[in-house]
């Protein structure tokens, strides 16, 4: 969750670290298309009940709606975090600046039970509540690091810009999103990679996804259930995380690191 | 040319700048010297427009600078410095060719510019042109500032401190440098520092601020000889203003025919200054030097005795530029 990931990798490339998130998404693809050959493991947890491999809705599916669910809140979440990270660092906007990092945190302070309990009354049950969730808990970290990362762009530079005869418009786009490039990617990986996790809690509200597996088995008191969601929603988050991982890598390779 | 006349600005209730007025000829060097916070670069900062001048008339050419987009008049006015400001994301010359981008040159004439930028500023193409600005020592750095600044060709330069942050060695190399440039490109350059002697090396208006104000301008043996008071007088160097007199005094326009004696064991150049042919006479303990040609043949000799007989002020000739 930190805003500073700048000087913490240095960028070296060995096709080995590329291979990482292909070795998530294949385990990803292994547990969903073959748990059923793991119920000799399953047994373990519950030697006694009928069932241990989930199977009212196929593993696929879920991981499909939970997918679903994790991009459009993402899609929402950079759009509107980017536009209004923007839209406060530029002069007209500047005013909003202390009230949208405040109500961005204010966001990540309400716990996502409480803002799902709040929603489900007003949208009904299903993925709208849980959409809106996401959407709220995982703003936070794109605004906080979208403006962390224009605001950090030396002053100098951006006077420089200026002086060459720059519009606004091209200085934000060449200077001062490049230049915030890696810091903006860190909040929206931050972000997606709880949305992850969090979504899983969608399967209280009716919202069927990768969480269901979970909340059947804490209902019926079936740990193998649980694992198995678990598992499943750990993998996706670790290859989400590790591609994000690369694509930051690559910004910071390509953009070499400043010193000022 | 540029003119400001009664030029004001106001920060709020503070005022930055105080009725200044001064005008730069076509090809003429002008330096803003002063104290920290006496206004140097704000004034700097209005001619590009970078700040609006609240009260009085900035006028290029003639015309008012309020008449021009304010971006298309930022293109025709190279702005170099401290920092640099080069953008650490991309290459030398892709900072260079900044501004003919802007301007919409084709990408060859970008690249043939760059490039002869390049050479004129002595980073070697195929050592610099890809290299990252973090990838430069401050001396070179600066250069592509200067690089960049110049590459549309502009008439006007306007420079703030653009020397300041480098050690005294490469500072010196670089106005030299630069002083070499001036003399081929004729640009009309308004440079901001609060080194004196670099604003008396190069410059042949020095407009001196205090607080917002212009206390006194002109061009720099006018100030060393006549100060108008105490604080510029203490701005040019106090007690050691004669020297700084003499460093802008070439050895040739001093020196007097050989005379039949024997000639005196110390040499200097006959285009030395006469500050640096006085500290020769302190290091070799003697009041005579033998003043030689780039070949070292005798022209003539320096004398200490004569030197303190010569009429006072207004007696040396200003440095050609
Ligand atoms: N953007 C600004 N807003 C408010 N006040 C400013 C601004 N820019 C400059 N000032 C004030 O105007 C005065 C002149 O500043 P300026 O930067 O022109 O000084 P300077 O002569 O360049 O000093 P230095 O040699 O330290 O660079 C200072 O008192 C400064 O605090
Ligand atoms: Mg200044």
């Amino acid at each position: 969750m930190t805003v500073n990931t700048r000087a913490a990798t240095q960028a070296s490339r060995s096709p080995w670290q590329i291979g990482i998130p292909l070795v998530w998404l294949l385990l990803l693809w292994l547990a969903v298309t073959g748990m059923a050959q793991l119920e000799g493991f399953f047994r373990l947890f519950e030697p006694d009940v009928r069932s241990v491999i989930y199977s009212r809705v196929d593993f696929s599916l879920l991981l499909g709606r939970h997918l679903f669910v994790v991009a459009i809140a993402a899609l929402v979440t950079i759009t509107l975090g980017l536009a209004s990270g923007i839209a406060v660092t530029r002069k007209k906007g500047r005013d909003f600046l202390p009230l949208v990092s405040q109500l961005a945190s204010m966001g990540q302070t309400f716990p996502p039970v409480a803002v799902l309990a709040l929603a489900v009354p007003v949208l009904g049950f299903g993925t709208l509540p849980i959409i809106v969730a996401l959407m709220l808990y995982g703003l936070l970290p794109i605004v906080r690091n979208t403006l962390t990362g224009l605001q950090e762009v030396d002053v100098g530079i951006k006077e420089a810009a200026r002086a060459m005869g720059m519009t606004s418009g091209q200085i934000l786009r060449q200077v001062e999103l490049p230049m915030a490039a890696p810091v903006i990617m860190a909040g929206i990986r931050t972000s997606v990679t709880i949305n992850i996790a969090t979504a899983a809690l969608g399967a209280t509200v009716g919202a069927s996804n990768l969480g269901d597996p979970i909340i059947a088995g804490i209902v019926n008191g079936n740990t193998a259930y649980v694992v198995q969601g678990a598992l499943l929603i750990g993998l996706l988050a670790l290859s989400v995380d590790s591609t994000f991982e690369q694509v930051q890598r690559r910004l910071k390779a390509d953009e070499s690191p400043r010193n000022k | 040319m540029i003119e400001l006349s009664h030029v004001t600005k106001r920060f709020g209730d503070e005022m930055a700048v105080d009725d200044v007025s001064f005008k730069v000829a076509k090809g003429e060097f002008c330096a803003l010297v002063g104290t920290s916070g006496c206004g140097k670069s704000t004034t700097l900062r209005m001619i590009n427009r970078l700040l609006e001048h609240s009260e009085g008339e900035i006028l290029l050419d003639g015309q008012p600078i309020r008449d021009f987009d304010a971006v298309q008049l930022r293109r025709r006015i190279g702005y170099v410095i401290q920092s640099t400001g080069l953008f650490p994301h991309w290459t030398v010359a892709r900072n260079i060719g900044l501004v003919p981008r802007l301007l919409k040159w084709p990408s060859t004439k970008v690249h043939s510019r760059v490039e002869q930028l390049m050479h004129l500023l002595g980073l070697p193409v195929g050592e610099f042109a890809h290299k990252f600005p973090h990838q430069l020592s401050g001396g070179q750095a600066q250069r592509v500032g200067v690089a960049r600044a110049l590459a549309a060709d502009p008439d006007i330069l306007l420079m703030d401190e653009p020397f300041g942050a480098l050690d005294p060695i490469t500072r010196e190399k670089l106005q030299e440098e630069l002083r070499a440039l001036q003399s081929r490109l004729h640009k009309t350059i308004v440079f901001v520092t609060h080194d004196i002697d670099e604003a008396l090396q190069l410059a042949n208006h020095l407009v001196v601020m205090r607080a917002g104000r212009v206390v006194q301008q002109g061009t720099p043996l006018e100030l060393l000889h006549h100060p108008a008071d105490k604080f510029v007088e203490s701005m040019l160097g106090g007690v050691e203003r004669g020297l700084k007199q003499a460093g802008l005094t070439r050895v040739a326009d001093h020196m007097l025919p050989l005379s039949p004696t024997l000639p005196a064991q110390s040499r200097v150049p006959s285009s030395m200054s006469l500050r640096q042919a006085l500290s020769v006479m302190l290091r070799d303990h003697t009041e005579r030097l033998t003043v030689v040609d780039p070949h070292d043949m005798p022209v003539g000799e320096l004398s200490m005795r004569k030197l303190i007989r010569e009429p006072k002020a207004d007696q040396g000739h200003d440095r050609e530029h």
